[in-house]
């Protein structure tokens, strides 16, 4: 039994409901939220803990406002669910104010769309310096569970196919000169896997990993950086050198007939697009790709 | 003198927030104003920025309980629009898929009734069983809610022999548990006597109102869009629909009971059918036309409109959630009910404020609201 007494009265605005479902389903002993000394109470005053979940909407903010002024101390604050933690999905909804964050101050984020009961209990037991069972049968995953991200650095080209499909934006491509950062945010995500399929060299792969919590919310991100690519001619960086390198190959793949002309195409690729518009004397390369694009209309 | 009884936002112990104001005279309830619009979203805005794949993730997010029929509801529309047949072993998937969502939803709403009826053992029971639902739909999925396991064309993932042998495993105790609830709903008078003559919504007055699914079958009108507009792979399974005539809260809890059963019948016989084949197919262009699509949720009837224009992102997109109909026939179940009972008829109806709050009108410059006005 811990001997701090935790009572945590939920808040829910402008969310899915499904993180109150997850809060409401750690009261299931299998979640042994009761052996940490947690309850859960249903009116502010009687709480010292509130957990809000939801991105929170122009109505819902004022009520966020009342029920944080009743709370008892130390007035801990825990955002559940990445609606909360940064609007998620939502955030270019027209009524949302949020995230809570910005209406009161929030000492803990527990990520995930939804996050499993376990992280919730988890990022409970953690704040409070209590050590859980570690079975297997109670933390574990199954196959094919979709957690947070894990970048195959050596197989990743920057390609940015990930942030274009992505469904919450969550997905950044960040060009920084001579690097390109592909940055996804996890506390925004929802965790449907698109980027995961749409990769085309599977470079993107969701992990098991769901304990999320975290107190700094700026910190919720996996990122990889790729080298880009100088353009020969005016020296700007206009793409990431892997893309070229995965490309090339593509093409020599479905149009081996053109082997022999590898070193012209990969010449004329290394040239940006404004660059190649204004050269006319690249006679092989020119050549090359007119027949490329000849062969692909007629297939 | 008639006094305003304020129930919410958030202050009932209601799973969501919503505002009702009920007008009470010697205790009896005679009028019902109810306030949304503290889950609203604005999301049928969303739909019309982003592409017709991206907003599967948007409409499992109207609602966290039935997120799988959102998905399910919006691909069948969007397949109209693009002109996509999906796979026959896609369609027993997705009947699989849905009717274990409806078991439970189901089951939690027993879980929330039983929490309201302070009967804590069997919500310690029912939530605990529930879990190995919740375990085998992460085991399927690979997401406890939010699975979006349908995609427009097809399903996402398969079910393999070894994950179809544990499905029937839990679906056994899931029998037991189903049973155990009726048995709860037949003998035992806490359940009985708090639920009995509750919150009648009569069959005319159903009809009238257009309430939607176990509302409205517990009113006993047989009305189910599985029967009545067959998706999926509903029309070559056999199964009840579920009918109880009483109008009261104990008639829509049996309703529901009942239904469990039922879906555990449709999940073993579309597993034992289960057609050979691809899961899905690649989605085509979207063409310029609308299309209506329909399905039943855990709560009754849902409906999705859209409007394309050709291009790959939606023109509109309007969705009728089944607890926006009910809301209305809860409005004539609480008045001239007794004011102890108003919370324990809310419940009855299982409703799902994210579903229904689209609907309150918010104009964030001036501040102005206009809500849904039920007076």
């Amino acid at each position: 039994m811990a001997e701090k007494k935790i009572a945590i009265y939920r808040f829910m605005s402008a969310g899915c409901n499904g993180c109150d479902v997850q809060i409401f389903e750690c009261l299931v002993p299998r979640y042994k939220l009761g052996d940490l000394g947690v309850e859960i109470v249903f009116t502010p005053e009687e709480a010292n803990v509130l957990a809000v979940t939801g991105s929170i909407n122009v109505k819902g903010a004022e009520e966020l406002k009342m029920a944080y002024k009743k709370l008892k101390p130390p007035k801990i604050v825990v955002a559940v669910g990445n609606c909360a933690t940064t609007k998620g999905i939502f955030s270019e909804g027209y009524p949302i104010v949020g995230p809570p964050d910005r209406i009161v101050p929030v000492n803990l984020y527990i990520p995930g769309c939804p996050p499993r009961p376990q992280a919730i209990v988890s990022a409970i037991a953690k704040a409070l310096g209590v050590s859980l069972d570690k079975k297997e049968d109670y933390w574990g995953t199954p196959e094919g569970f979709r957690g947070k991200h894990e970048f195959d650095a050596e197989k990743c080209i920057g390609c940015g196919a990930c942030a274009q499909v992505c469904s919450s934006d969550a997905i950044e491509i960040i060009d920084e000169d001579d690097k390109r950062l592909v940055k996804i945010n996890y506390a925004r995500c929802t965790f449907c896997g698109f980027c995961q399929d749409e990769c085309p060299t599977q470079a993107i792969r969701l992990t098991k990993e769901y304990h999320l919590s975290t107190d700094n919310k700026k910190t919720a991100y996996v990122m990889n950086e790729v080298e880009m690519l100088r353009c020969r001619i005016c020296g700007s960086y206009y793409v990431p050198s892997e893309q070229i390198r995965w490309a090339v190959e593509r093409i020599m793949e479905k149009a081996a007939v053109y082997r022999d002309l590898r070193k012209e195409l990969e010449d004329a690729m290394q040239i940006c697009p404004e660059c190649r518009r204004k050269i006319v004397n690249v006679e092989n390369a020119k050549k090359l790709l007119t027949s490329l694009a000849i062969k692909t209309r007629v297939s | 003198m008639p006094r305003i009884v304020r129930i919410g936002p958030y202050k009932p112990q209601l799973l969501e927030p919503e505002r009702f104001e009920l007008l009470v005279e010697d205790n009896k309830i005679i009028d019902v104003n109810i306030e949304l619009g503290y889950v609203h979203r604005g999301i049928e805005d969303l739909f019309t920025k982003r592409t017709y794949m991206q907003n599967l993730a948007l409409a499992e997010r109207i609602c966290g309980i039935c997120s799988g029929v959102h998905t399910l509801c919006y691909a069948q529309t969007a397949e109209g629009i693009m002109n996509v047949e999906i796979p026959d072993r896609a369609r027993y998937l997705r009947c699989i898929y849905m009717e274990l969502e409806r078991l439970h939803s189901h089951y939690l709403w027993f879980g929330v009734l039983a929490h309201t009826l302070h009967e804590h053992e069997v919500f310690l029971k029912v939530m605990t069983e529930r879990e190995r639902i919740q375990d085998l739909l992460e085991y399927l999925t690979g997401n406890r809610i939010n699975y979006l396991i349908n995609t427009i064309g097809g399903v996402r993932r398969d079910i393999t022999p070894k994950k179809a042998k544990r499905i029937l495993e839990v679906l056994k105790d899931m029998k037991n548990l189903s049973n155990y609830l009726l048995m709860l709903l037949d003998s035992d008078e806490a359940f009985v006597e708090k639920t009995r003559e509750v919150g009648v919504l009569p069959r005319g007055i159903a009809l009238d109102v257009g309430a939607v699914g176990p509302t409205l079958r517990g009113s006993g009108v047989k009305s189910d869009i599985r029967r009545d507009d067959p998706y999926a792979a509903y029309e070559e399974l056999d199964f009840e629909v579920v009918t109880e005539d009483e109008g009261d809260a104990l008639a829509r809890t049996r309703v529901r009971a009942r239904e469990t059963l039922e879906s555990i019948r449709i999940i073993e016989q579309a597993l034992e059918n289960l057609p050979e084949g691809e899961i899905s197919v690649k989605p085509r262009e979207p063409l310029e036309k609308e299309e209506i699509g329909r399905a039943e949720a855990p709560r009754g009837e849902l409906i999705y409109y859209i409007r394309s224009n050709g291009t790959n992102i939606p023109e509109r997109v309007k969705v009728r959630t089944p607890s926006f109909a009910n809301n209305f026939a809860l409005t004539e179940m609480l008045r001239g009910d007794i004011v102890q009972n108003a919370r324990l008829i809310i419940e009855s109806i299982d409703p799902c404020f994210a579903c229904t709050d689209r609907i309150t009108i918010i104009d964030v410059n001036t501040g102005r609201k206009r809500g849904l006005e039920l007076m």
